[in-house]
């Protein structure tokens, strides 16, 4: 299987070796190299479309593309919003509220040479919305192409201003464009658009280039000495990520020296790794543990028995058996979010819970939630499961826990309830990164299965009403203001059973300095020294 | 193909085995297996851990000290001898010694269940194909020489793999790694016996062929199988706990050994030795039974 | 032996073509969509069939079946769902690293077998022969993947002496043999593996040469006076074709079943590649993977088949 070049590499080094010379593995300088481990089953996607959940988003998107509007990670105490990215402005056309304009940062390039300007970025449309263009691929589309679903047309206005056409009005349009990336148009098109050749040198604008991959075992980052944004260039000057989705394998990792940086330990390495000197860090970020409720049959009809299953959770119990690394959840939304509100809040009352229950006449109150046995954002799901159910069961409820593997059971959301009717519940986490998918996508009727996440065909026009007025709505305070009022009226109708936000426990060594975790679900790794 | 053996215990016991011996009297010969077991101290001693492993998990229900689902989070994982709970309790605090001993029932029947299964079905094709020959013969042992082109691991990995994890599919991945081979050894001894004198001679005195088969070929075959067959049973608990261990086994929260081993590696850190139980839970019984397995081996004069 | 030698080698086919079978057939096998995995949340009805066509899993199955085993007869075992790479390459370098740690395990677990399997069976009874045999039964018993994790936490967490995970420090691509630094890295996932067949490969010895020692002809030459290594050596030999077997068996064996163990120390051979196709439920990857490591075991049985007709004309075969 070895190469020449490796044969005659292993010859060089034996005969290194055998001359008792020592061979440095390291260049002459000592360069600083940050290795992160990720808890992806694999490295995901670099071309700009990635896979594996938001990790992907978080250390490949992000490090190699830009977004017309880009997530602001510098600050840990409060949520997270955009801020301008590839774009300096954008604004709603007056005379049409279905057109945004956005004003393009001039003076930006590819790494590959190529400048960033109206062209690359109608090009970069194109690339998922226009089957006929050349440079359109199935993948890309199929990854990323949930971003603009909204998104009727693309039209350069002038070098550095593009319009974008909405198909509805969407005061939102800046969230969701947040996580699309452009990546250098100049570079698809010399490949003759062929996105394998692209992934060998892929080019984009972002903090970080590409320097090599191992297939499944690591992907080589270099810092991007020229970003365009002179904050945010790497303070290191190599970036190492390596898949390891079995937990202990990170902290075995982590201990071992064979990394810097580990994603979610899980709860029970905490002290071990503190032993060993490591630094934790949680934040409160916006994921949802929760369980979305079928309420279109009984038992989960009456609101009721959905109110009595959220006085029946004790979060605080919750939260010690994962030693601190979540908080209660009392709503969709996260309280340093803009649109959190002032809900209804379900402090953990049996009696309220026993109560509400008799009033509904379901005693014991049966029913089935499909569960996962782990998954990307899902936490430690059995035992977690297991403590619900135990205090649901405290409250007169009698769960019946159907545990199945993660993808199983994204189809079984995906699907929507009527598909899977042997299910009343099922538990996937999700983010609520922005009021799109944070609220509306699961709880308007528009939404329902196959258009969204209203798994459990949850209907109000009071929240329908608010989402279609918010989505118009282009001033932004009063546009939050309606999203606030819609998380409220979610809420006390509970068409979910609010229970955890997972507050991504991140351990790194004590070598590594200056990491800032934003209250997000991206992250950003610039400002990272690392010392000896 | 010169053999085939699964994970570890099948190297012993070659299923080309040309020498099975007849057993002239039928009573004789189990008598004689008898008497020589009798003395062998060792297998009896590893048979009577088997017999009390098997009853300890048969009676769980009755011996074990708590429920072994019963969580609290007040109690995770603590040391051996905390209290009551003699080796510990896991990461919801769940008693170990319970989950140890209603596990074995997970366990025991993944190790026991499909070798059952698989000497039946594999038994009976490959008498079938034995005492048949010919066309039937070349058709039932070509179609199971396919599967012997994928090592055990990985067959059952890529059917597990494929069908997802489960009691129910576990059950069936193992009966299907465990049946070609047992098959073949089968049709090995069966198409002996039938070439045998003392058959040729029932034959001659007119027996009917339901008749030759079960009182000549079936008793005959018996002792290799049975000897193959308990081999088997090491190598189809650990198959199974390494499925589990991948995630492709029982669905938690039925207390398996593999699934105890898989959930507290996380914990190591934590409670190392506590963690390490159901290993050793799955080591003693794999021991227990290679050593019975080899014993009988002995006592039934089946040359490995 | 030439007729038998292509006899042997005819007999290869049809299992082949029934091996093609098998792998194709576990797509069927498998519940869910194979491209849900690569889709992200809002993947709509249209996103998934164009996907699957660009997959070609919209076509009738025998049709598929067809394609893909035309493409696999020319190696072509189609595209990873997940990483968008041919499978064929992705196997060859992982069947390349999984190779390098099975042939030095099975090598290893050889050599100590040979050495305790004659020690035991010139003193069956003895305590060299109980010690061994406890070390054989200990090496069949053991779950492997048990031991990795517990030499993970003793070596690498609490001693620190072994890195405790992956392929080198740089990854595979600059993994070298002749550097400890690099090589340490295989030390753990090498005694793992090494024990299952050293349980079998002593047990083997053992009773192979037990058994050539208790023959009358060994009986004539010990009467004729010849010394004791004489005889041991003579026994050696007469079992030599046995054991050789068994030894190509378990390097088959390893090479397809080092799955749990590579999982547990994520070293990026088949089986590591396995577990990933399976987790992301990448089916060409899965299918393709499978499919070379039943072929490779296929070779390796047919070689050891052959080699072990040759060394000992004695075997007949029918």
């Amino acid at each position: 299987m070895a190469s020449v070049a490796t044969v005659r590499r292993m010859a060089w080094l034996g005969m290194a070796c055998a001359l008792g010379a020592t061979v440095a593995a390291a260049p002459a300088r000592a360069e600083s190299v940050l290795r992160v481990a990720m808890s992806a089953a694999d490295i995901p996607d670099w071309t700009g479309a990635p896979d594996q959940g938001y990790e992907g988003f978080r250390f490949v998107g992000f490090s190699l593309y830009d977004s017309l509007t880009e997530w602001d990670l510098s600050h840990s105490d409060k949520a997270a919003d955009i801020r301008p990215g590839l774009a300096t402005s954008w604004t709603i056309d007056p005379a049409d509220h279905k057109k945004w304009i956005f004003k393009l940062r001039e003076g930006v390039t590819f790494t590959d040479g190529c400048p960033w300007n109206a062209d690359s970025a109608v090009w970069n449309f194109k690339r998922l919305m226009d089957t006929a263009s050349p440079q359109y691929n199935v993948r890309q589309h199929a990854m990323q192409s949930w971003l603009i679903t909204n998104i009727a047309d693309i039209t350069k206005v002038d070098d550095h201003t593009i319009a974008a056409t909405t198909k509805i009005e969407d005061s939102l349009l800046p969230y969701e464009v947040a996580g699309y990336f452009q990546i250098s148009n100049c570079a698809v098109t010399k490949m003759n658009n062929d996105y394998t050749a692209f992934a060998k040198s892929p080019s984009g604008t972002g903090p970080y280039k590409f320097d090599k991959v191992v297939p499944h075992e690591r992907l080589e980052l270099v810092k991007n000495a020229d970003y365009w944004d002179k904050t945010r260039v790497p303070k290191h000057d190599r970036l190492v990520l390596i898949p390891m989705p079995e937990a202990s394998t990170r902290a075995a990792a982590l201990l071992s020296g064979q990394v810097d940086f580990i994603e979610a330990p899980s709860p029970d390495t905490i002290p071990r790794l503190k032993e060993g000197g490591m630094k934790i860090i949680t934040v409160p970020y916006p994921h949802n543990w929760n369980y979305q409720l079928r309420a279109d049959r009984p038992p989960f009809n009456d609101v009721r028995v959905r109110q009595a299953a959220n006085y029946a959770i004790n979060r605080d119990e919750l939260v010690d058996m994962l030693q601190g690394v979540a908080t209660p959840g009392y709503g969709k939304f996260i309280e340093s979010q803009t649109w959190y509100g002032k809900p209804l809040q379900y402090t953990f009352n049996i009696d309220k819970a026993k109560a509400l229950l008799k009033e509904a006449g379901c005693m014991p109150c049966k029913f089935t939630v499909g569960i996962s046995t782990s998954g990307s954002g899902q936490m430690q799901p059995l035992p977690m499961n297991e403590l619900v159910k135990e205090q649901l069961d405290a409250a007169g409820f009698q769960v019946t826990l159907a545990p199945m593997d993660w993808n199983s059971l994204i189809d079984v959301f995906f699907g929507g309830s009527h598909k899977y009717p042997q299910y009343d519940a099922v538990n996937v986490s999700l983010s609520s990164i922005e009021p799109v998918q944070g609220v509306m996508k699961s709880s308007m009727t528009r939404f329902q299965p196959p258009n969204g996440w209203n798994w459990g065909y949850f209907t109000d026009p009071a929240i329908d009403k608010l989402g279609e007025e918010a989505l118009s709505t282009f001033d932004g305070p009063a546009r939050d203001a309606l999203i606030a009022k819609m998380h409220e009226t979610y809420v006390a109708d509970a068409p979910e059973v609010f229970i955890a936000h997972d507050l991504n426990p991140r351990a790194i060594s004590p070598k590594v300095h200056g990491f800032v975790q934003a209250q997000s679900w991206f992250q950003d790794l610039t400002p990272i020294t690392v010392g000896d | 193909m010169s053999d085939l053996s699964i994970t570890g215990a099948g190297a012993t016991a070659d299923p080309n085995a040309r020498e099975a011996p007849p057993a002239s009297q039928v009573r004789g010969y189990w008598g004689n297996v008898w008497q020589r077991l009798r003395y062998d101290y060792a297998t009896l001693f590893f048979l009577a851990l088997i017999i009390l492993i098997v009853a300890s998990a048969v009676f769980a229900p009755l011996i074990a000290p708590f429920d072994p689902n019963k969580a609290s989070m007040a109690h995770r994982l603590k040391p051996l001898f905390f209290r009551d709970n003699i080796l510990g309790t896991d990461e919801q605090g769940r008693d170990i010694l319970s989950r140890i001993l209603y596990g074995g029932r997970t366990s025991l029947l993944m190790g026991i269940a499909p070798v059952v299964v698989a000497t039946i079905v594999g038994g009976l094709f490959g008498v079938v194909a034995g005492y048949a020959g010919g066309k039937v013969n070349t058709i039932i042992m070509r179609g199971m020489d396919v599967f012997f082109a994928f090592p055990s691991v990985l067959l059952a990995v890529a059917i597990s793999g494929s069908l997802g994890g489960g009691m129910i599919n576990q059950l069936i991945t193992l009966t299907v790694v465990l049946t070609p081979p047992l098959c073949r050894v089968a049709e090995t001894a069966t198409s002996q016996i039938r070439s045998m004198d003392f058959v040729d001679a029932a034959r001659a005195s007119g027996a009917s062929t339901t008749s030759i088969l079960f009182n000549h070929v079936l008793v005959n075959a018996i002792s290799p199988v049975l000897v193959y067959a308990s081999t088997l049973v090491s190598a189809s608990i650990l198959l199974a706990s390494g499925l589990s261990f991948l995630g492709l086994g029982v669905s938690p929260p039925t207390p398996d050994w593999g699934l105890m081993l898989s959930t507290l590696r996380q914990a190591l850190y934590v409670q190392p030795i506590v963690c390490a139980m159901p290993g050793v839970a799955i080591l003693i019984t794999s021991i227990a039974f290679n050593l019975v397995s080899d014993g009988l081996r002995q006592a039934m004069d089946v040359k490995a | 032996m030439w007729l038998y030698a292509a006899r042997r080698l005819l007999m290869t086919i049809p299992i082949g073509l029934g091996v093609t079978v098998i792998c194709f057939a576990l797509i069927y096998l498998a519940p869910g969509n194979p491209v849900q995995s690569l889709l992200p949340p809002d993947a709509t009805a249209k996103d998934i069939e164009e996907l699957k066509h660009a997959y070609g899993l919209d076509k009738p199955i025998p049709i598929q079946y067809v394609i893909w085993l035309g493409h696999a007869l020319t190696g072509n075992l189609g595209i990873s769902i997940q990483t968008n790479r041919p499978v064929l390459d992705e196997v060859v370098r992982a069947l390349g690293n999984t190779i390098s740690i099975s042939v030095i395990s099975v090598i290893l677990a050889f050599v100590i077998a040979m050495a305790l399997g004659i020690l035991a069976a010139t003193r069956v009874g003895g305590f060299l022969d109980r010690f061994s045999t406890s070390i054989a039964v200990f090496g069949i018993s053991v779950p492997s993947f048990w031991l990795g994790v517990i030499l993970v936490i003793i070596f690498s967490v609490e001693l620190g002496w072994l890195p405790a995970t992956g392929m080198g420090s740089a990854g595979s691509d600059h993994f070298s043999w002749f550097q400890w630094s690099e090589a340490k890295y295989a030390v753990m996932p090498i005694v793992a593996l090494t024990l299952t067949p050293l349980g079998i490969l002593m047990r083997t010895t053992r009773s192979s040469i037990a058994e050539v020692l208790a023959l009358d002809f060994i009986q004539t030459l010990r009467a004729k006076g010849l010394g004791r290594t004489a005889i041991v050596i003579h026994a050696i030999r007469n079992a030599l074709p046995q054991i050789l077997a068994m030894f190509g068996l378990q390097l088959g064996y390893l090479i397809g079943g080092s799955i749990l163990v590579e999982t547990v120390f994520t070293w990026p051979g088949t089986g590591f590649l396995l577990n990933k196709a399976i987790l992301t439920r990448d089916i060409p990857l899965l299918q393709g993977t499978i499919l070379v490591l039943a072929m490779a075991f296929v070779g390796i049985n047919l070689i050891v088949d052959l080699l072990q007709t040759a060394v000992d004309p004695r075997i007949k075969r029918a």
